[in-house]
């Protein structure tokens, strides 16, 4: 996979926010419309795929799933969508011929690419940068900043922290995981410049004096969507050489079955030492 | 015109603005709303800039042809459009998709023939 192409899907995104002088919450359904790009939703009752972009000669639609009832996931798969519009190269990786499916296009290769870069395009347009930190700055660093971030994006909470922890100057980690292991984990620069930093891969096991480990053993608690904080230790998360003391705050994503942990670090500038 | 070309895209545009249009690359961009370097880069054989669903539709807007033709699924350049799909999550495509797909399909050709 390209980073730099994953990079340059964002700030196309990024771009036509400024261009056309969109607020948040971005408008996407509007944003379509000024394409002229009809959108309809999928019925609640069909699952399937969570979106499509259909062509016929200079006419575009699109179709989104709504079986999974969070606006903030058929808000990602529009505009997802509308990164296959919008980014460069992607005409060539559509499927031909009519209705014909070229099941060759599934799995893993190019796919996978342009689908990413898709991604990566519906995040910047949803949450752009600029006005991303400003909303955040409002707030403290972690898991209110995310969650408020979230609703003024109308983004789901997972999108959000994994956004913030892409665009914060804080040391912050988003943890999602199931059971006794990571799913996956992202941090921001500045947790990672910490010494002695080794980042959990999918599949690690949780530490198992982590809340995060205690919360996972009971389901009922994921389900119904409870949280917890407790303090912590980077040690423990990220093998970090100095002792350094973080602030973990647990959520359980509910119906998904997962939890997003976010930790939150105090680290001092190298300016401060 | 010269169909052979390993970029379809950059000889059939350079030959609807050129021969079919008659259009500078500056008009075609100011036709197009798009940068005139764009055009440049669009018609050289050799780049490596691709084109996006947005820049090609504006560019078969103005050049009054139809984006199948530029991309090479047409020959004609005003001939009846042809239907792309693109799923997320091609595993899961249900018969249920694939009947809503044709459904909006048919009324994206019906768009286009109502334009005609």
């Amino acid at each position: 996979m390209s980073d730099s192409r994953l990079k340059d899907a964002t700030l196309h995104a990024e771009k036509l926010v400024r261009v056309e002088g969109l607020t948040l919450p971005i408008d996407v359904m509007a944003l379509a419309k000024s394409q002229e790009i009809a959108v309809e939703a999928k019925p609640a009752s069909a699952r399937g795929v969570s979106g499509m972009l259909l062509r016929a000669g200079n006419h575009f639609a699109i179709a989104y799933a709504t079986h999974v009832k969070s606006v903030g996931f058929q808000r990602f798969s529009v505009a997802h969508e509308l990164g296959h519009f919008f980014l460069p190269g992607h005409p060539d990786h559509v499927f031909r011929g009519g209705s014909t499916i070229h099941e060759s296009q599934a799995g893993f290769g190019s796919r996978d690419q342009i689908e990413l870069e898709a991604d990566h395009f519906a995040a910047g347009l949803l949450m752009p940068s600029h006005l991303f930190k400003f909303e955040a700055g409002k707030f403290s660093d972690g898991l209110v900043a995310i969650e408020n971030v979230a609703e003024r994006c109308q983004t789901s909470l997972t999108a959000s922290a994994i956004r913030y922890a892409e665009l914060t100057d804080a040391a912050v980690a988003v943890i999602v995981s199931s059971g006794t292991s990571v799913d996956y984990c992202f941090s921001s620069r500045t947790l990672r410049g910490i010494r002695g930093y080794k980042h959990p891969t999918k599949g690690s096991a949780l530490p198992r004096d982590s809340l995060t480990f205690a919360f996972n053993k009971t389901p009922d608690g994921i389900t119904n969507g409870l949280r917890d904080d407790d303090s912590c230790d980077l040690i423990a998360w990220f093998k970090a050489e100095d002792e350094i003391e973080a602030s973990e705050e647990v959520v359980g994503l509910g119906e998904y079955g997962k939890t997003l942990t976010i930790i939150t670090a105090d680290v001092p500038d190298e300016d401060d030492e | 015109m010269p169909d052979s070309d390993d970029n379809i895209f950059a000889a059939r545009l350079l030959y609807a603005r050129d021969t079919l249009r008659k259009l500078k690359q500056s008009e075609l961009a100011e036709k197009a709303g798009l940068p005139s370097t764009s055009i440049s880069h669009f018609e050289n054989p050799k780049g490596t800039r691709k084109p996006s669903f947005d820049n090609l539709r504006r560019l078969a807007n103005a050049l009054e042809v139809t984006t199948d033709y530029l991309i090479g699924l047409s020959d004609d350049h005003v001939g009846m459009p042809v239907a792309d799909q693109l799923y997320r999550d091609m595993k899961n495509l249900t018969d249920q998709d694939k009947a809503l797909a044709q459904h909006m399909i048919k009324k994206l050709l019906e768009k286009n023939s109502t334009k005609e």
